[in-house]
């Protein structure tokens, strides 16, 4: 049975009609989660940027609960031609809504069709599910997984779907160098920096420092960015989106040959997501760590160094609420800067084709 | 347009309005227990100290008036922890702040509470912080931060030598040490960088503000200073050399001559003691811009008063405290070739100064800073140094300090490289040396012993003796030449000594000093030598039994001050020298040695001489005979062989007078001579008054008919009453040659003549003087005396 899931989307404007019109039998479906007093739950943005929180799964953790169907007038059957419940893994590319991706569809049958004449009640359960990606909602693509529960009718089936979060975790890696780096431009600028590794987990804190070999232009202020680069489709029809998640600076006032300065950034209180690569062939999260120089003259100069992030199993910590909006800045006149340096740096750097990067890397 | 002083106003009227509405803000948020929203006020607040557009003055303003709303941050953030919160979430949370500044402001505020929450992390706390300050570069904004910091960590610093064995991280002394040390470092880099920003013609308004800064690094060196821990050991090796060498490696003479002070004034002396030679020799090591001499000077200040200290325990005798500066301030000069000869000669006057105020007795360490200075002068081949000139100020400074501090001249002579940096100086300036000295012994009545000192000082202050090759062709003011030789006069009479022998030495040797002063300085210096010349003789006559020589020797006094004299005579002086022969004849018949006579005739006949060729204006001539005239009425050392001659030719004289005025005058005095003077009995050895009542008579009436030949008759009456009074003085004294009649007749004379006088002032006068010359003889009528002759038959 493929259900078109226009219909069904459909079909739960259709339940909400049918009972205004006082119009035949209708039921409410309940789904509840086994051990859903204990277990965790997550948070996590819907399309529109608002937060809901969901009950959190993990990979390879069994699905299980029950389905109450419970008649809205006890007394009247309720004809149906079967009831199932479906678990579902989608990713939704915003630009092509018709198409939703399934990379994980399971379903069992919990009633033959038949009628019901009184409230029902149907344990479920899908052992040790695959569940292979995070949940995520970014600008271009949602990744969701969720439980759907369809009573078939003739006319309009009655649907119930419960979102559920799904987090990945990884184990610490093994490799985790530190990302060192010598950049610079030629007889102006000569620094060498160095993230104390390329990998790091949600509630990480990256931990450097800048050590300036050469100085020549009066550098006002140095920060340093987390850039979020989210990549949908394939091909040419490849979608970028950057969002800066972090601005934080890092030094103010112009250093001399010599000077070594200190980065530290908590990363819990930003909204990070692990890094995903190419998941599903659909998209990508991608995290930059991006070094940015500011001259007196409003030239900027960066270098952007990927890391990736990975959510790490450990007990559990309260986060910190929202540090990062507390202290969020006023002056969002980034863009024009960045415009503005671009073509600046294309004088000192004419081999910007390949690397945008505006600090070329001596080796 | 506004002035940059108005905008200045107005930005500050914007930055503290913000501060008042935030910080109010924020404490209503925390007294309502929101603590997020108080934090977020308080970084707004702070923001405010990103700003690049106040002055220094103004920032600081700022500063503090934001880190006052600060405090009560941190007092609510004590309270939270004390109530159970926990602070490491609190140091992580301020961390987010996006921007640099406020997020360093609010983490050291963070960050103190929380080593006062738990001493434990104590240590790496201060660490972070110190490190996490790294982040502000901008000087202005780096300085204030790491001066919050250091305020801030002021009560929290660990003390302590050992760590107690079971709590490992709350730190030792030596963790203050680094932590302080390394602030000060980064603040000096940020506040010698102020020095190379911006224009270079701002210069001197940059350093203006450096300036007022500088508290800010040198707080660093005062909290090292108030740690209890630091012993003299761990001063010398860790604290110490590690300020050192942050201050010469930096090369800014600004920062060396600030913090180089400020060493010097904020630790204790003792530790200055024991490390000395370090501290100087950082010293020759300073830019050259750099003032070495104050930086050294303030320290032998230091030291001097403390060894001058009446409760310390003054310098302790095994640091050689005179050497090590001696030796060092060599190699800091030697390090120093462009250094200007007057710092050089500053650093001496301090190490003068230094041997004067520890070592009171060591003449040998101030005679050893002198010939320091000699061999400078030397190589550096100075000489004649302009009086106006700064290194002949402090030349003269140096040499005024021995002089100052001994107070007396004698032990000044006997450093032996005194006198020849004298020669160093020009004219002008030798001479005002030269009073100097005089002056000083002078007011310190200083006596002079001995010739070879009167040689040795003489010499010295030459340039007041005798005229100098190098002395300018102007005339000095008279008046204060005057004044000059009038002080040597002075000093002439501190050349004393005590046995009477060698003070003939001592004059002697003086004279020989003025003997080539020159006509203008005879005068005023051989009068002095002559006076005290008699005083000796006098001194030898007390001491006669003790002396069987002493007749010679006076009679050699009498030489020497003739020759002395007649040097006087020979600078073309007449009235002086004859003054001083009259004083010669009195003092040699008063003494009254062997020959006395002959050198009293000897000393009156060459005042006569003087008198007859060298005096020729007549009223000088009647003041020269009264004089004369004077001397011999009181001498009794004459028998009439010599009197007679000598009589005879003071009344020739007086008759000789050009004015007939000063004929009656000398005349009339002449008269007493042949009352009152005295013949001596050459086989009975006494004298007695020659009362030749005629000859008297005959001096009197030749003064009158004199008087009479005057033209002016206003002098006439005059001359008649003073004639009276003679007349009068001899009537009184028994003369028989005078009679009432004779007195009568003056008298009616006087009467007669004066009221034809014109009604002067004059007239005035010689009226009084008669009338009371009147009242005078009608006491005597009245009451006569028994024994005095009778004044009946005096018409009155």
């Amino acid at each position: 049975m493929s259900h078109c899931t226009l219909c069904s989307c459909f079909a739960v404007a259709e339940e909400a009609g049918s009972s205004f019109f006082g119009f035949g039998q209708s039921a409410e479906i309940d789904v509840v989660l086994d051990g859903q007093d204990t277990r965790k739950t997550a948070e996590i943005k819907t399309e529109d940027g608002k937060k809901e929180r969901h009950y959190l799964y993990f990979d390879g953790e069994t699905v299980s609960g029950q389905v109450n169907i419970t008649l809205k007038r006890p007394g009247t059957k309720l004809e149906h031609q079967g009831i199932k419940i479906e678990f579902i893994g989608q990713i939704e590319l915003y630009y092509d809504r018709g198409n939703h991706h399934e990379f994980t569809s399971l379903v069992k049958e919990l009633a033959r069709p038949g009628d019901l004449t009184q409230n029902a009640c149907y344990d479920f359960e899908f052992v040790q599910v695959e569940k292979p990606y995070e949940s995520y909602t970014g600008a271009n693509v949602r990744l969701r997984y969720f439980l759907r529960v369809t009573v078939v009718r003739r006319l309009t089936d009655v649907i119930k779907e419960k979102d559920i979060i799904v987090h990945t975790l990884s184990q610490y890696p093994e490799m985790n160098n530190s990302i060192k780096m010598e950049v610079g431009i030629e007889d102006c600028l000569h620094i060498e920096f160095e993230y104390n590794k390329s990998k790091y987990h949600l509630k990480d804190v990256i931990v450097g420092k800048i050590y300036f070999l050469l100085v020549r232009i009066k550098i006002k202020h140095m920060e340093i960015q987390i850039i979020k680069r989210e990549t949908t489709g394939t091909g040419p029809n490849t979608f970028n989106e950057n969002e800066t998640i972090a601005k934080y600076e890092i030094m103010d006032g112009a250093p001399v040959r010599g000077e070594s300065i200190p980065i530290r950034l908590f990363l819990s209180g930003y909204e990070l997501t692990p890094t995903m690569r190419d998941i599903n062939k659909k998209f990508s999260v991608r995290y930059y760590l991006n070094l940015v120089l500011v001259d007196e003259e409003e030239r900027r100069y960066f270098k952007q160094q990927e890391i990736t992030v990975f959510r790490k199993a450990d007990k559990f910590r309260k986060p910190i609420q929202n540090a990062t909006a507390m202290f969020k800045r006023n002056s969002p006149q980034q863009p024009q800067c960045l415009a503005s340096c671009q073509t600046a740096m294309a004088q000192e750097d004419s081999d910007t084709s390949q690397n945008k990067s505006p600090l070329h890397d001596p080796e | 347009m506004m002035s940059p002083q108005e905008e200045q106003e107005k930005l500050m009227e914007e930055a503290l309005g913000v501060v008042k509405t935030q910080s109010l803000q924020m404490k209503r948020c925390l007294d309502k227990g929101k603590l997020m929203d108080g934090l977020k006020h308080a970084s707004n607040m702070l923001s405010e100290l990103r700003t690049s557009l106040l002055s220094p003055k103004c920032y600081y303003e700022l500063y503090m008036a934001i880190s006052d709303e600060m405090r009560h941050l941190e007092l609510y953030l004590v309270d939270e922890f004390q109530k159970g919160r926990r602070v490491a979430d609190l140091y992580e949370l301020v961390q987010y702040a996006g921007n640099i500044v406020p997020r360093l402001y609010l983490l050291i505020t963070v960050g103190v509470v929380y080593i006062k929450s738990n001493e434990l992390s104590r240590k790496d706390i201060l660490k972070d912080l110190v490190e996490m300050c790294r982040g502000v570069q901008h000087p202005l904004r780096g300085l204030f931060l790491r001066n919050y910091l250091l305020q801030c960590t002021k009560n929290v610093l660990p003390d302590v030598v050992q760590e107690v064995a079971s709590e490992t991280d709350t730190g030792t002394v030596q963790d203050s040490i680094d932590f302080i040390l390394l602030n000060f470092a980064e603040m000096n880099k940020l506040w010698v960088r102020m020095q190379h920003q911006g224009h270079t013609r701002d210069r001197e308004k940059r350093e203006q503000e450096r300036r007022e800064l500088r508290i800010l690094v040198g707080t660093n060196l005062v909290r090292l200073s108030q740690l209890e821990c630091i012993d003299i050991e761990l001063y010398k090796k860790s604290v110490l050399a590690e300020i050192l060498e942050q201050v010469v490696s930096c090369r800014d003479a600004i920062a060396q001559e600030y913090l180089m002070e400020c060493i010097i004034q904020v630790f204790p002396d003792e530790y200055h003691l024991q490390t000395l030679s370090n501290f100087l020799r950082a010293c020759a090591d300073l830019h050259p811009d750099v003032n070495v001499k104050n930086i050294i000077i303030a320290l032998i200040d230091r030291l001097a008063m403390f060894a001058n200290k009446e409760e310390g325990t003054g310098i302790p005798s095994d640091i050689q405290l005179f050497d090590i500066f001696s030796q060092q301030i060599a190699q800091v000069i030697q390090s120093r070739q462009d250094m200007p000869p007057e710092d050089i000669v500053s650093l001496q006057v301090a190490l003068v100064n230094l041997a004067l105020k520890c070592y009171k007795d060591r003449t040998d360490y101030v005679d050893k800073v002198l010939e320091t200075t000699e061999d400078i002068f030397n190589g550096l081949n100075l000489d004649h140094l302009e009086s106006s000139s700064a290194v002949s100020r402090e030349l003269m400074k140096l040499m005024k300090i021995p002089i100052d501090s001994y107070n007396d001249m004698i032990t000044v002579l006997k450093l032996e490289h005194f006198g020849p940096l004298f020669e160093y100086f020009d004219f002008s300036a030798r001479k005002l040396m030269s009073q100097y000295i005089i002056n000083n012994c002078v007011e310190n009545e200083t006596k002079i012993p001995t010739q070879e000192q009167v040689d040795a000082i003489l010499s010295l202050v030459s340039v007041l003796v005798q005229d100098q090759s190098d002395q300018p062709d102007e005339e000095e003011d008279a008046e204060d030449f005057a004044e000059e030789q009038g002080l040597m006069g002075r000093f002439i009479h501190l050349m004393y000594a005590d046995d009477a022998d060698q003070q003939y030495l001592v004059l002697n040797t003086a004279r020989k000093h003025f003997g080539n002063g020159g006509n203008r300085r005879l005068r005023h210096t051989l009068p002095p030598v002559v006076f005290a010349a008699y005083k000796l003789a006098f001194r030898f006559k007390e001491i006669k039994d003790e002396d069987d020589k002493w007749e010679k020797k006076c009679q050699k006094i009498f030489q020497f001050c003739h020759q002395t004299i007649t040097a006087l005579i020979k600078a073309e002086m007449a009235e002086l020298p004859l003054r001083l022969y009259l004083l010669g004849a009195v003092a040699a018949g008063q003494i009254g040695f062997e020959n006395y006579e002959t050198v009293a005739y000897e000393f009156l006949s060459q005042a006569f001489s003087l008198y007859e060729e060298e005096i020729s204006d007549s009223k000088s001539q009647l003041a020269a005979i009264s004089l004369i005239i004077g001397t011999l009425e009181r001498m009794v050392c004459f028998t009439e062989e010599n009197h007679e001659p000598l009589r005879t030719q003071c009344a020739l004289a007086a008759s000789k007078l050009l004015k007939k005025p000063d004929q009656s005058r000398g005349v009339s005095i002449c008269a007493h001579l042949f009352w009152s003077g005295q013949l001596k009995d050459a086989e009975k050895g006494d004298s007695s008054e020659i009362r030749d009542g005629k000859r008297v008579m005959e001096c009197l009436k030749k003064s009158l008919r004199i008087a009479n030949q005057c033209m002016d008759a206003s002098v006439q009456v005059q001359l008649f009453v003073e004639i009276l009074n003679h007349y009068l003085y001899f009537y009184e004294k028994g003369n028989p040659e005078i009679t009432v009649q004779v007195l009568n007749q003056v008298i009616d004379k006087i009467r007669e003549d004066l009221p034809n006088l014109e009604a002067t002032e004059e007239t005035e006068q010689i009226n009084k003087h008669f009338m009371n010359t009147l009242e005078h003889l009608r006491l005597r009528q009245d009451s006569p005396e028994a024994e005095g002759p009778s004044y009946e038959g005096l018409r009155l």
